[in-house]
């Protein structure tokens, strides 16, 4: 099947991505104006201080060594320990405990669009032209408009004076939450823990995947519009298959093909994104382990959660593939392929 | 209230037409029986600012087993036709009230898309023009063909497979077993329009409206296309709307042929006589038109001007400003289809020129007569859009 062997050509060409991304990490970190020692230090002056905190650093090591190392130490998954941040405190110590909220408020900005934005879409696209497609695609543009920053200041205000503003709670509605605050992650399995958990990042995950569901809805719109006046749609219209088939089978499936890469697409501006949301919800996630150690020359921690930072692009990208081969067998036909 | 009055005016003119042709009524009683019988189609397009009548009085019937060629300019309405024989007219276009398909007696037009969906494909199928992307590019050519079978035989499973497989092989399809499970982007052009075929007589239907199936293909392709169709007519007892805009094809396929003009079928006759005997001044332009290998190096005629678009009911020839043969009454009187002389029943044309062996002002009076009972109607049906 040619499909498949397309795609594990694609999973293969992955390996040299990596590489070179991580090495572009370790030459951006060691050329720009970093010094570890001198954060460590924290001013002190002392130039023999100074040079033994290099010395017990590796600093004073020839580059090409360091490179080795760093290399090495990443590929076999030895990440070392925090120099600055929070020293002595293994780098996978940190990361188990900043990731699952990163990974939780990720995981529901990227869920609220598709589950929310992307049928509101469909609906507009199959009934053009009408009060609610008008009422779709005018709410589209506004969620798509607001930005981030402004939108979560925004809703952190209105929530934490809910009751004073609609007489109506928002911190103990069905279970007592905080707005402010990293959610409650242990035991999610347990029904209550994960309504909690749910409702304490739901406003953070519907800012940060307001453009996101904006986006999705206006170009869910404009595939089914697009999809539907396509011919097979009318042959199998000519073959006597009911409305609801049709939908379902023959343009749902051609309408998600343009719409892979934006939803990935948008799994990437997450990440960067996740910074600004993250410091105003407090969440204290990856986004702002990565902003603390980079403004403060954390190396092995700035390099580690690259590394983590690029394996995740890598991922989404075979995700990317994947779902292209499932939903279009066309896909590598080309031979040589894009 | 307006839409009533319509409906009163138009049957009113179907009987008055009736009436006028009362001399045939043998042919009208036979035409009862036509396995499709298409009266007085009209289909409009309501655009923001005119309303465009794509197909405008449309009469034709087909009998079991014969081929009936369709053929006319782009833009004349012979797709539009076809999908309203099909029920594929969605908004902005409608059928205006008095048009009328029958289809095995049965009344088509009344349907609802439920009703439809089971005359599609079982009873009326159809073959577009583009075998590229007329197959769903997502899924395989049997999956296709087996959803229209599992549609209306109820078939599954491995059933369904093997009568895909069946069907791919009756179009001559090699290693049908295997293709069935490829997928479109896999067939070559004319492998696609030997399978879309496949699809549309998955069901057994008695009518195939093709409407240019040959036009996207080679011309070596078009005939094995043209071929391969005859045969499953002659298998099969097929009844097929064959639509083109080629002459050269008619000429092979049809049996009968109607020439469409801006909506309207300006000529019908048995495709013989139509070749040798062509009346309509526009028919005998297109003929002209054709390339032939035997007039040598001689500049080919074309027919000056183009199609109208037209937007409000007929009140003159729609084809006078481009007929080398046009006169004065051309311009005030709308023809209708009569037979071109007397005794010549199977070969009508809708031209002020015919019945030709009438004088030439009774000839006249005829249509305008025919025009003159028609024109409450053709007041009443186009609204505010008639001048």
């Amino acid at each position: 099947m040619s499909r498949w062997s397309y795609f594990a050509r694609r999973v293969l060409l992955m390996i040299p991505i990596v590489f070179f991304g991580t090495t572009i990490t370790f030459l951006v970190l060691r050329m720009g104006p970093m010094d570890p020692a001198a954060a460590v230090i924290a001013g002190a002056g002392d130039t023999e201080a100074y040079e033994s905190v290099r010395q017990s650093l590796g600093l004073d090591q020839p580059l090409w060594l360091q490179y080795v190392e760093y290399l090495r130490d990443l590929f076999t998954l030895q990440l070392g320990y925090s120099w600055v941040v929070n020293r002595g405190r293994p780098v996978w110590e940190l990361i188990g405990v900043y990731a699952p909220r990163t990974i939780w408020l990720g995981f529901w900005a990227v869920m609220l669009p598709l589950f929310i934005g992307l049928p509101l879409g469909f609906y507009a696209g199959l009934n053009p032209n009408t009060l609610s497609d008008y009422l779709a695609s005018f709410g589209g543009i506004v969620w798509r408009a607001m930005p981030n920053f402004w939108l979560a200041v925004i809703l952190v205000s209105v929530l934490t004076q809910s009751d004073q503003l609609f007489g109506f709670d928002w911190e103990s509605w069905l279970v007592q939450t905080q707005i402010v605050t990293p959610p409650e992650l242990q035991r999610l399995w347990v029904p209550s823990n994960f309504l909690a958990a749910f409702k304490a990042i739901l406003p953070a995950a519907l800012v940060l995947g307001s453009a996101s569901m904006g986006n999705e809805m206006r170009i869910g719109r404009t595939a089914v519009l697009e999809t539907v006046n396509e011919n097979y749609v009318e042959t199998a219209r000519a073959k006597g298959v009911p409305r609801r088939t049709i939908i379902s089978k023959h343009v749902f499936r051609n309408a998600l093909i343009p719409l892979v890469p934006i939803i990935t697409g948008e799994a990437f501006l997450l990440l960067g994104g996740s910074v600004l949301v993250e410091t105003v919800f407090s969440i204290n996630g990856l986004g702002y382990l990565f902003y603390s150690a980079t403004i403060n020359a954390d190396l092995p921690l700035v390099g580690s959660l690259m590394f983590f930072f690029i394996l995740l692009s890598v991922g989404i990208n075979i995700l990317q593939d994947l779902l292209y081969t499932l939903i279009d067998p066309r896909v590598g036909y080309g031979g040589e392929g894009a | 209230m307006a839409a009533d009055a319509n409906a009163t005016g138009v049957d009113e003119r179907r009987s008055s037409a009736r009436q006028t042709q009362s001399d045939d009524v043998d042919a009208a009683e036979s035409a009862d029986d036509r396995l499709l019988e298409v009266e007085n189609l009209r289909t409009v397009f309501h655009t923001e600012r005119e309303t465009i009548r794509a197909v405008d009085g449309v009469s034709f019937g087909i009998e079991e087993g014969e081929t009936l060629g369709l053929v006319g300019e782009s833009g004349s309405g012979k797709s539009v036709t076809a999908r309203s024989i099909m029920g594929l007219v969605d908004d902005p276009g409608e059928l205006l009230p008095g048009s009328s398909v029958r289809f095995d007696g049965r009344e088509l037009t009344d349907l609802t898309e439920k009703g439809y969906e089971s005359v599609r494909g079982s009873g009326i199928a159809m073959v577009f023009q583009d075998p590229l992307s007329t197959l769903n590019p997502v899924y395989t050519v049997g999956n296709q063909i087996e959803e229209a079978l599992s549609l209306h035989r109820g078939l599954s499973g491995i059933d369904a497979t093997e009568k895909a497989i069946e069907l791919l092989e009756d179009v001559g399809i090699p290693d049908a077993a295997r293709r069935v499970s490829e997928y479109p982007h896999e067939f070559s052009g004319g492998m696609r329009q030997r399978a879309v075929i496949a699809m549309a007589l998955a069901c057994d239907p008695d009518v195939l409206v093709c409407d240019e199936p040959t036009t996207a293909l080679d011309v070596t392709i078009q005939a094995q296309i043209l071929e391969l169709l005859s045969d499953l007519q002659a298998e099969h007892g097929l009844s097929i709307l064959f639509i083109t805009h080629d002459m050269g094809v008619i000429a092979e396929v049809a049996d009968r042929v109607a020439v469409m003009y801006a909506g309207e079928i300006v000529e019908q006759a048995p495709v013989v006589e139509l070749y040798e005997n062509p009346r309509h001044p526009y028919t005998r332009g297109l003929l002209r038109s054709i390339p032939s290998t035997q007039q040598g190096a001689e500049r080919l005629e074309t027919i000056a001007g183009e199609v109208p678009t037209p937007n409000k009911a007929a009140t003159d020839c729609r084809f006078a400003p481009r007929c080398p043969e046009a006169f004065d009454a051309c311009e005030e009187v709308h023809p209708v289809p009569v037979p071109v002389e007397e005794g010549a029943e199977d070969h009508t044309a809708a031209c002020l020129l015919y019945p030709e062996d009438e004088p030439r002002k009774a000839a006249v009076d005829r249509h305008a007569a025919a025009g003159d009972e028609d024109s409450p109607e053709s007041a009443g049906s186009t609204g505010g859009d008639s001048r």
